[in-house]
């Protein structure tokens, strides 16, 4: 590690600016260029020495942190999560994942015969992957909305409106709808909010996978009223992993009987709640927050990063601006102007062929200058292979890594725009990018 | 030869190879980070792990953050593997067998919520079951057609009275046209923390086609163990608790002929197999491709976690080679040491209470690094035979002992009395029972007196 680290021991005190200084807040190994924020975050040397800390004092006595220490924390932390996401704290708990939250949900729903779980077509792999656990171990069926991006928000709306009504006409029911808030491969913010209006109208819940979400766009819970919502801070916020928010409204918490895995917070109908090994619940928690307090034993210690990461991202100043939006306006002007570059560079294009500057997020999927047919075969199988072969190379040889999405008969590179990444990274990038294509255009991934 | 370990490195021997050895009690105690005097007295809740072992961690932590997605899609899974190999060895399991999940709990989930049940299927359980395993029985029951049979009784009860007693219970269900599709049981119950005669009850389940899912929580590292020749359908065991491995580690042991019924992890992710769809779409899966079995795949990233404490289980187990106790060395030195100081903590605090460990009258309840002592208080008097103001007197002993104490005994009102679970570790020595025995004759006089009702 160079000796230019701050922030472990030094001032913690002020303002950080994007760019080359916020790169010296974090841990990078040198060389390292971390061009893909958005699969598993990453967070800054003072959140390291908070999250020590914590896991310190665990060790330093055991059962008195966390029978009675860290549900004081918990509560703190849960009051920061409140206020960011402008949520009545009884409707938010902490959850390991999205993974875990979407697990949470529809693993707890009944599902009748007729009744069908909507979802959009750029859902997360692991999302529709649980989706197709629910139908085969259900009587819920699936249906996946069309549509192929690039699409306008309308077109969006439209086809989930669509979805809806063609499900009534055959009898059957919408009762759920999963669609991100930002999809991750490709990365494109979705039009959301008219989405939940949407399932509201016809009285389909709303379950927003907002994985790409916290720290990432502005979020106010409450005027956005979903039936269920979750998002990891360990991707945007800069909290270490895993670190998650379970929004759950108290109209639908009664749909939410067991956490995942079930734990001494379950209430069984008809049995009373049998004797825990735990501390009695205090400070007024409902059951449903108290279910949420301990799912079994595992580190916990993200969860109470939480708050010191809003702290962080406070200093952060971009020109004139500072906190949140500083760091929203960098990254998207970030994104936008990577996109550019990029895509000149490779002499490809973005996905969308203008920037929708309504939609804007701190993704740029640029495509790779490859043809399906000439370069794969026109086979996907063989397209994947190549595209895994690509990750790995970039790895190996470049000191990088970079989210490559094999979509609609192309690649797209996910570019993702951060506080510590300057232009210079994303030209850097380009070359790297331009390098590995021409070693896949030659057959190399072949061998490998 | 053996050679004292020096405050700052190993000392290497004349054949060149760095060896070390910690003595179990005082020595080893400098290797934790206990704080400001903390007598950790209860081990057997939530673990803890040495110094040493923080730094593997903090290790694997920090290359995470270096290069997270390097690390993360690429090292991870070779490391992965690496702790899987150390564990199956140790275990005796194929290593084909065997893969990390959070902690038993979620093992325990991981079983119910695979299997299909028909009307007629039960699922039966020992009383002393862990209480957030009983809650999955219930939300199974809630859910599914299954059905569930507690098997109750009261310690202390002889190894074979739970033997028949499981016996009684699959003949009933049987005579009742039903089916005992699978037994839960513990190697070592948690609360009272007793022995159970798991190989015993494993067998019976073999003899009596029942699925026999044992709740291993305490178990690695606590108790030596033979995968192979116990042959359970499912075991899962919380590497945190006794291995001296961070939290939450827990090995997940599935023969392979069971496999086939684990169709999801929990959460499900990536490595899910669905059964083939109309038309032939592909689920995109960002993660490189394994090269190994679907089920290990599966099990191989299950939601972004900091698998960091999966990491460390070959150097706990290289730590506690090194740990000795008269002559012995290693995992022997390890059990010989923790189980006869839980006897002897068992029969001091018994003693200054003037009260009694619970045992069975063939003594294999404590074969294990657990003992429950009665406290002298008695129901009636304290809590006027009210179950409820004995939970209440039970929560203010265990948080007076931390707030007054600086230290935690796991305590639970059963069978109509008080009792304490002591843990026993290689980091204690029979002072801090004599000790403790003090304080929770004091505690028992405050009680006595009222003052937990104020």
């Amino acid at each position: 590690m160079n000796g230019l680290k701050t922030d472990e021991d030094g001032d913690a005190t002020g303002t950080i600016e994007c760019g080359v200084e916020a790169a010296k807040h974090f841990a990078f190994a040198p060389g390292w260029r971390n061009l893909n924020h958005g699969s598993f975050g990453t967070y800054p040397l003072s959140i390291r020495k908070v999250l020590r800390k914590h896991q310190d004092d665990v060790e330093a006595q055991p059962d008195t942190w966390i029978r009675y220490t860290y549900p004081r924390l918990l509560t703190t932390a849960r009051q920061a999560v409140s206020q960011y996401l402008h949520a009545p704290l009884e409707t938010v708990v902490f959850i390991p994942n999205a993974s875990t939250g979407i697990n949470v949900v529809l693993r707890n729903l009944v599902f009748a015969e007729g009744e069908v779980i909507l979802y959009a077509p750029t859902t997360y792999g692991a999302v529709e992957k649980t989706i197709d656990f629910i139908v085969e171990t259900t009587p819920a069926q699936s249906e996946k909305v069309a549509y192929t991006l690039p699409a306008s928000d309308e077109v969006i709306v439209a086809a989930f409106e669509k979805a809806i009504l063609a499900l009534r006409k055959t009898g059957k029911v919408a009762r759920l709808a999963v669609f991100d808030t930002i999809s991750s491969l490709p990365g494109r913010r979705l039009p959301f909010e008219k989405l939940t209006k949407l399932c509201r109208e016809y009285k389909v819940l709303s379950c927003i996978d907002g994985a790409h979400g916290i720290g990432h766009i502005p979020l106010d819970l409450t005027e956005l009223d979903p039936d269920f919502f979750f998002s990891n801070a360990h991707k945007w916020l800069y909290t270490p992993r895993p670190c998650a928010v379970l929004y759950v409204p108290e109209r639908t918490q009664s749909l939410m009987r067991s956490t995942l895995p079930t734990s001494h917070g379950f209430v069984p109908r008809g049995k009373g709640e049998a004797r825990s090994p735990l501390p009695p619940r205090t400070n007024g928690d409902s059951e449903f927050v108290h279910k949420f307090e301990f799912v079994a034993s595992v580190d916990n210690s993200p969860y109470l990063c939480f708050a010191p990461a809003l702290e962080w991202r406070s200093r952060i100043t971009f020109d004139r601006l500072r906190g949140e939006e500083a760091v929203f306006a960098y990254c998207q002007q970030q994104a936008r102007e990577a996109g550019k570059v990029v895509a000149e560079k490779l002499g490809t294009g973005i996905l969308g062929d203008a920037v929708d500057l309504a939609n804007l997020c701190n993704f740029a999927n640029v495509r790779l200058p490859l043809s399906f047919r000439d370069d794969a075969g026109g086979d996907e199988g063989t397209a994947i292979k190549m595209a895994q072969w690509m990750s790995e190379a970039l790895v190996e040889k470049h000191s990088t890594f970079m989210a490559f999405v094999f979509y609609d008969e192309a690649w797209w590179v996910r570019l993702s725009a951060q506080v510590y990444l300057t232009m210079g990274d994303f030209a850097w990038g380009a070359e790297r990018l331009k390098e590995v294509c021409a070693l896949a255009k030659r057959g190399d991934w072949k061998s490998g | 030869m053996v050679l004292k370990r020096t405050e700052s490195s190993t000392v290497g021997d004349a054949g060149g190879e760095t060896m070390e050895s910690i003595e179990c009690g005082a020595e080893v105690a400098k290797e934790f980070a206990f704080r400001d005097g903390y007598r950790n007295l209860n081990h057997g809740s939530f673990g803890t792990y040495p110094t040493a072992i923080r730094s593997v961690l903090r290790h694997y932590q920090d290359e995470a953050e270096a290069k997270p997605d390097k690390f993360i899609r690429y090292d991870y899974p070779k490391l992965l593997d690496e702790s899987r190999e150390a564990v199956a060895n140790y275990l005796n399991a194929p290593v084909s067998t065997c893969v990390f999940i959070p902690n038993a709990t979620t093992g325990l989930n991981t079983v119910l919520r695979n299997m299909v049940y028909e009307p007629g299927d039960v699922i039966i359980y020992f009383a002393t079951i862990y209480g957030a395993c009983e809650k999955t029985v219930d939300y199974i029951t809630e859910t599914t057609p299954a059905e569930s049979r507690k098997i109750e009784y009261s310690y202390p009860v002889s190894d074979q009275f739970l033997c028949d007693a499981f016996e009684e219970a699959v003949t009933a269900i049987k005579a009742a046209g039903k089916v005992p599709k699978l037994a839960i049981f513990d190697t070592i119950a948690s609360l009272p923390g007793v022995r159970m005669p798991f190989e015993a009850l494993t067998a019976l389940c073999h003899k009596h086609n029942v699925l026999s899912c044992i709740d291993g929580a305490h178990g690695i590292g606590h108790i030596p163990l033979d995968l192979t020749a116990l042959d359970p359908d499912f075991f899962f065991s919380n590497c945190h608790k006794w291995l001296h491995v961070p939290r939450g580690c827990a090995v997940f042991y599935v023969p392979e002929r069971n496999q086939g019924l684990l169709r999801s992890t929990l959460p499900t992710s990536h490595g899910f197999v669905p059964l083939p769809k109309g038309e032939g779409g592909f689920v995109n899966n960002p993660l490189p491709p394994s090269g190994k079995s679907a089920y290990i795949t599966n099990f191989e990233f299950v939601g972004t976690i900091d698998n960091s404490p999966y990491l460390c289980i070959p150097a706990a187990l290289e730590w506690r080679s090194k740990l000795t106790w008269k002559g012995m060395k290693g995992e022997e030195a390890v059990m010989a040491y923790t189980h006869q100081l839980s006897r002897e903590a068992g029969k001091t605090v018994a003693s200054v209470l003037g009260t009694e460990v619970m045992e069975n009258e063939e003594g294999t309840l404590g074969n294990c690094n657990l003992s429950n002592v009665r406290l002298p208080l008695s129901f009636g008097d304290i809590a006027d035979d009210d179950h409820r103001k004995a939970v209440k007197v039970a929560q203010w002993i265990a948080k007076t002992l931390v707030e007054e104490y600086n230290t935690f005994i796991a305590i639970i009102f059963y069978g109509g009395a008080w009792w304490v679970r002591l843990s026993s570790q290689v980091y204690l020595t029979a002072e801090d029972f004599e000790w403790g025995a003090g304080v929770l004759k004091e505690l028992c006089a405050r009680v006595s007196t009222g003052e937990w009702m104020r």
